[in-house]
């Protein structure tokens, strides 16, 4: 949990520092009487809240499979994870499909690096607590956890929740601030 | 495969720990999870990379001490390469991976632990960072790095850069998780001896801050690779990314664990362990957050150039000078009250703090242009005296002093543990010799650094023909003052391997201490304690010397 406390605080800061400079230069590009986002881009709105609303919802599924655990319900547990991972394959896929619909090119124009760091970056997150959710399945599957013993799969929910808050940070300040 | 950290049950009469443990083969040395060998390892290779980047600054220097033309370089753009190559070898490639070496084999004996928190992580923190290493030095030949002419390489200098980073934070993570997890029993954290203590805030601060710099790295690498930045001037803004965790007071950052380390050998070798263990605790976690919040303020990204120009900033720095002064102050007590024994660990440690204090001393100067622009902004006047010394070597000057502070750390350290990582005692002659190097040298760059800032020297080295003959002799006592310190933390690296090779040193055990460490083997048996050890103060040994003698005592009586 120690460990996983420091990862989770490492991810804040990466994210944190990387919106800061994004909110920073939007600001002055702003200030100085230009738009923000290049002419023909759009962020629509739709595939954003579904992700916030998939990613909200992925935090319930996972205190749901924290408790089957500790009611000694494996079978439940298993799903309830399985469910989480689905929902953050499902996160990346809608995040893939809102870049093609943003249509926002890499390569036209300097605040297009801004928004694929900041969206990457997360996504590179959210991949590694998928990877991190998926191991302490597979160890639950090999019967390491128990009732009393939970500690790895807290260390995944705990990991996850600092993901789910992330993408909630980076959903406002890109998506909804544009 | 085996994905659990616990070891299957055995037999226990196989299991039992060998009396005189076997050499090391290749495949144990690669696959080994023991703290001990990965500390070593990363204290070599640190030291290795240390001494490399040290040459390169001292090559950076030597160009500018002739400003008519190039002599090293061939280019302005070569010299940038050197420059920023000596920068990030130095911070990365040795100052904090010998750091986090010392921590990896010290810190589990100190808190009273079998081993590292996550071993194998900390084993594969060490071998991506000596594979990424030697990458972002490929990639510097392969003419990348900021102002590089191949943009591939370019693109891979951030990658490498990243991934060091990336490494050392896992490494860190280890050795924090491991204070805070893996403790004794009956050890509070306010018993954790100070070095450790140290280690903890060090890693705690990093695991927050460097973050930050991977962001602005993960920002270069899709301007580059996707030709935001096509031209080399325009890479050569790059440069800057590093500054903030360059100069100080962000920098002081890696002399949180240096200071701690001070305490805790001033004690061992005076004889007078510092009192007032929690004020100690509480000074060293101040100096972090100092360094640490510093390092926010001054996130000096590409086009911002790094200025004391926010008022909490100039307070930092001027602020960081007090922690030092304490630690100072308590070690002056440790020395006027005990029993001072003059050897390499104990000058290099003293001269350590008082080189850290130098550098703080210093950077305070350069907060007397913010303070008089304050001071006229609030009382609406022109007071009309500046140093004018914003972007100029005044600050490298500074960065000096804190890296040599660091240098003399390391010494004092490693020879300070020498003994219970390698099972002999370094050389002290060789040791003087270094810290004479090594202190002549910070002096001298140092001084020479900050002299030349007042005389308009940019902070980026740069050959400029229009320089005038004063400047070129600064440099040249900078270059020297590199070099001193190359050869300083050479001639550690040279006993380090004179002590593996059993040419130098004693076997036997030079002193002992007051904290779990000196209560194992040298070196330590695999699980270093048998049985583990049980503590109820943050001086564990004396408790068992006042129990040892009590006991004594009540058989003299009873018989």
């Amino acid at each position: 949990m120690i460990g996983t406390g420091f990862a989770s605080a490492a991810a804040m800061m990466l994210i944190g520092g990387l919106i800061g400079i994004y909110l920073s230069t939007r600001a002055s590009v702003i200030a100085a009487g230009d738009v923000w986002l290049p002419s023909g881009v759009t962020i629509p709105l739709t595939q954003p809240n579904m992700m916030a609303i998939t990613m909200v919802f992925s935090v319930f599924i996972m205190i749901w499979a924290i408790s089957s655990l500790g009611r000694g319900d494996r079978a439940m547990a298993y799903v309830a994870l399985g469910l989480v991972l689905l929902m953050g394959f499902a996160v990346i896929a809608q995040t893939g499909y809102l870049l093609t619909i943003m249509e926002l090119e890499l390569a036209s124009d300097v605040r297009a690096p801004l928004i694929y760091a900041v969206i990457g970056t997360h996504l590179a997150i959210l991949g590694a607590a998928m990877v991190f959710v998926a191991v302490m399945t597979l160890r639950a599957l090999g019967g390491e956890y128990s009732k009393k013993d939970r500690e790895g799969v807290y260390s995944a929910a705990l990991f996850w929740y600092v993901t789910v808050f992330l993408y909630m940070v980076v959903w406002f300040a890109i998506y909804i601030t544009k | 495969m085996a994905l659990t950290e616990t070891r299957p049950e055995t037999d226990p009469e196989v299991d039992a720990p060998a009396a005189v443990p076997a050499a090391p083969t290749v495949d144990s040395v690669l696959g080994t999870g023991d703290h001990k060998t990965i500390g070593r390892l990363w204290i070599g290779g640190g030291l290795l990379f240390l001494v490399a980047g040290l040459v390169f600054d001292l090559l950076a220097n030597a160009e500018i001490a002739d400003l008519s033309g190039f002599a090293i370089a061939d280019s302005q753009g070569q010299l940038t390469q050197f420059w920023s190559l000596g920068r990030d070898l130095l911070l990365f490639g040795g100052l904090i991976p010998v750091l986090i070496g010392i921590g990896t084999y010290v810190v589990p004996l100190q808190v009273g632990s079998s081993s590292i928190a996550f071993p194998r992580g900390a084993a594969a923190a060490l071998w991506i960072w000596g594979i990424a290493t030697i990458i972002l030095v490929l990639a510097y030949i392969m003419n990348g790095g900021p102002g590089g002419g191949r943009v591939d390489y370019v693109v891979l200098w951030t990658l490498a850069l990243g991934v060091m980073i990336l490494a050392l934070l896992w490494a860190m993570v280890c050795i924090a998780t491991t204070v805070l997890g893996a403790r004794a029993t009956g050890m509070s954290l306010e018993m954790v001896p100070v070095t450790s203590w140290g280690f903890l805030v060090f890693a705690t601060g990093s695991v927050l801050a460097l973050p930050v710099l991977l962001g602005e790295l993960v920002l270069a690498y899709i301007d580059v690779k996707f030709g935001f930045l096509a031209t080399n001037e325009s890479r050569e803004g790059l440069v800057s990314i590093m500054n903030s965790v360059n100069l100080a007071p962000a920098l002081y950052f890696i002399a949180v664990p240096v200071l701690a380390m001070t305490v805790d050998i001033i004690g061992v070798h005076t004889g007078r362990p510092a009192r007032f263990h929690r004020s100690i605790l509480a000074i060293i976690g101040l100096f972090g957050f100092l360094a640490y919040g510093a390092d926010m303020l001054s996130f000096a990204w590409r086009g911002r150039p790094l200025a004391l120009d926010n008022g909490l900033l100039v307070i930092a720095t001027v602020a960081c000078a007090l922690p030092i002064l304490l630690t100072l102050a308590l070690a002056g007590e440790s020395m006027a009250k005990g029993k001072a024994k003059i050897n390499t660990p104990l000058a290099a440690a003293l001269l350590s703090g008082v080189m850290l204090l130098a550098g703080a001393v210093t950077a305070i100067l350069g907060t007397v242009d913010p303070i008089v622009s304050f001071i006229e902004d609030i009382f609406d006047t022109s007071i009309n005296f500046s140093f004018d010394i914003a972007g100029t070597s005044f600050h490298w000057g500074v960065r000096a002093f804190v890296v040599g502070a660091v240098a003399l750390g390391i010494i004092s350290g490693v020879h300070h543990w020498g003994h219970k990582i390698w099972g002999r005692s370094l050389d002290d002659r060789l040791g003087f010799l270094a810290v004479l190097a090594t202190l002549g040298g910070t002096v001298a760059w140092g001084a020479s650094s900050v002299v030349a800032g007042f005389l308009d020297q940019p902070g980026l080295p740069v050959s400029d023909p229009a320089g005038d003959s004063t400047v070129e002799i600064v440099n040249l006592v900078s270059a020297a003052g590199a070099g001193l310190v190359a050869a300083g933390m050479g001639l550690l690296l040279l006993n380090v391997l004179g002590v593996v090779a059993g040419r130098v040193g004693s076997a036997a055990e030079p002193w002992t201490g007051a904290t779990l460490e000196w209560a194992t083997a040298s070196p330590p048996i695999p699980e270093n304690f048998s049985p583990a050890p049980v503590v109820s103060s943050s001086t564990p040994l004396i408790d068992m010397t006042l129990e040892a003698s009590a006991d004594a005592n009540n058989d003299e009586v009873a018989s």
